[in-house]
């Protein structure tokens, strides 16, 4: 690579951190009895509740924080969130999901779910609750296109804010080991002179980060 | 004439009055959405009993067509029937040991000599919403059954209603018609759950049950 593209890759990424909103983030953490050398053989599954009436946790947000642990320790098994839901139908549906740890001895009651959970070697689920919504939003933007080009004049602004839960439940003795909270919110704007330029607060972004980071700490040996 | 009396005397009829109705939803640019989904094998221990099921032709080929209200409006036609097969084979066929789908509703000229009881599903309502209704970003969906269990002479031995709910998100680069589709495919994985966990406690089935459970034994071993 010649200094020039050199000196172009790095100012646009520079201008990438430039332009980013502020986010404000919060993360609290509360575990017991975390492996101590990991997870081992064993797999881990993250689920998203969505019995809510008003919102879903978002699978992409569940997909966040399962590359966030995957991206930093490849050794720790995450079972796809739709292949468990599959695999268990129709007992992790929104109506059917059991609430809290004790439901899960009911259901091993059941051979058949049982040989399913045992194929799968589950030994933590991690159910995450929440969403990320618009709170506020202003400003107005006009954009035009004429014979001698296009444009867009305007400000835009909005906030986000995201909450989210992650509850831990140890498949083996059939209880909750931990509990982490994250709350983020932050502004994002869009200035436009002729060419509109987003400055997008990543608060979802920064939400998946921390819980992914705390969840990693509490399942990798190497962290 | 009523309704019922054309669906029973003039099938023909009523098929071309449909046919008619979706060639001019169609010419309008209708939203047409054909739900066609394969379900998940279900982690069922099965009913050691055999079960006669019959699905109806409205039922096979359930169709929800819902006009415009006003002519800036698109009208809205769901097929739902070969998907309400689907599902309905795959949650019955692992809810019971042995399921003998027949050809036609049992009566008294016409008693089924394989089974003892039947099945019948029935769709009694369909209804939808969409973000340009309910100004909220998900779309949703309702579908209402009516389950009844007979003899093999068609004499009533249960009969209940129950409900299925699906909803899904906005999101980016899925047309309306998408999401409706993913929403009525979450309702009719919520309709499996909602019948798979839910019958045996169905004060009329949970009777039956044991009725059939006494006449017939139950497998050593099997709950």
């Amino acid at each position: 690579m010649n200094t020039s593209k050199l000196t172009q890759v790095i100012s646009l990424t520079a201008l990438v951190f430039i332009l980013q909103g502020c986010v404000t983030a919060k993360v609290d953490e509360m575990t017991y009895n975390p492996p101590e050398a990991g997870i081992g053989a064993s797999s881990v599954v993250l689920l998203g509740r969505r019995h809510a009436s008003n919102y879903d946790t978002e699978r992409d947000f569940v997909q966040c924080v399962r590359d966030h642990i995957q991206a930093k320790d490849d050794t720790i098994e995450i079972v796809e969130e739709s292949q468990f839901l599959d695999a268990l139908y129709p007992w992790f549906e929104p109506r059917t999901a059991p609430m809290h740890p004790g439901a899960i001895r009911e259901l091993l009651t059941q051979p058949a779910v049982t040989s399913k959970i045992q194929a799968l070697d589950t030994q933590y689920m991690i159910w995450i609750d929440g969403n990320t919504e618009r709170t506020d939003a202003s400003g107005s933007m006009t954009c035009g296109i004429g014979p001698t080009g296009a444009g867009c004049f305007g400000f835009g602004t909005w906030s986000d804010e995201s909450n989210y839960e992650a509850v831990i439940w140890d498949f083996s003795n059939q209880a909750e080991v931990g509990r982490i909270n994250t709350s983020t919110s932050g502004q994002s704007y869009m200035p436009a002179v002729v060419v509109p330029i987003p400055i997008i607060a990543p608060v979802q972004g920064t939400a998946c980060d921390g819980i992914g980071e705390q969840l990693l700490q509490f399942l990798s040996a190497n962290y | 004439m009523g309704l019922t009396t054309i669906d029973k005397q003039y099938p023909s009829l009523r098929a071309a009055a449909l046919a008619s109705c979706l060639l001019f939803l169609s010419a309008c640019g209708a939203n047409q959405v054909i739900v066609d989904s394969q379900f998940p094998q279900p982690a069922l221990d099965p009913i050691p009993m055999t079960l006669g099921v019959y699905f109806s032709e409205d039922f096979k080929t359930h169709i929800f067509v819902d006009e415009p209200k006003a002519e800036t409006e698109r009208g809205w036609v769901v097929e739902t029937g070969a998907a309400q097969v689907s599902l309905w084979q795959t949650i019955l066929n692992a809810m019971f040991e042995k399921v003998v789908y027949l050809e036609q509703a049992p009566s008294t000229e016409t008693p089924s000599a394989e089974v003892q009881s039947v099945l019948i599903p029935t769709i009694s309502d369909l209804q939808y919403a969409i973000p340009a209704h309910t100004n909220t970003k998900v779309f949703e969906l309702w579908l209402k059954y009516d389950i009844a269990v007979t003899d093999n002479t068609g004499d009533s031995l249960a009969e209940w209603s129950m409900t299925a709910y699906g909803k899904t998100p906005e999101a980016f680069m899925q047309s309306n018609q998408e999401a409706v589709g993913a929403a009525a495919i979450v309702a009719l994985r919520d309709a499996g759950a909602n019948f798979a966990v839910n019958f045996p406690k169905v004060p009329a089935v949970s009777e039956w049950l044991q009725r059939a459970s006494d006449e017939t034994p139950l497998r050593e071993g099997t709950p």
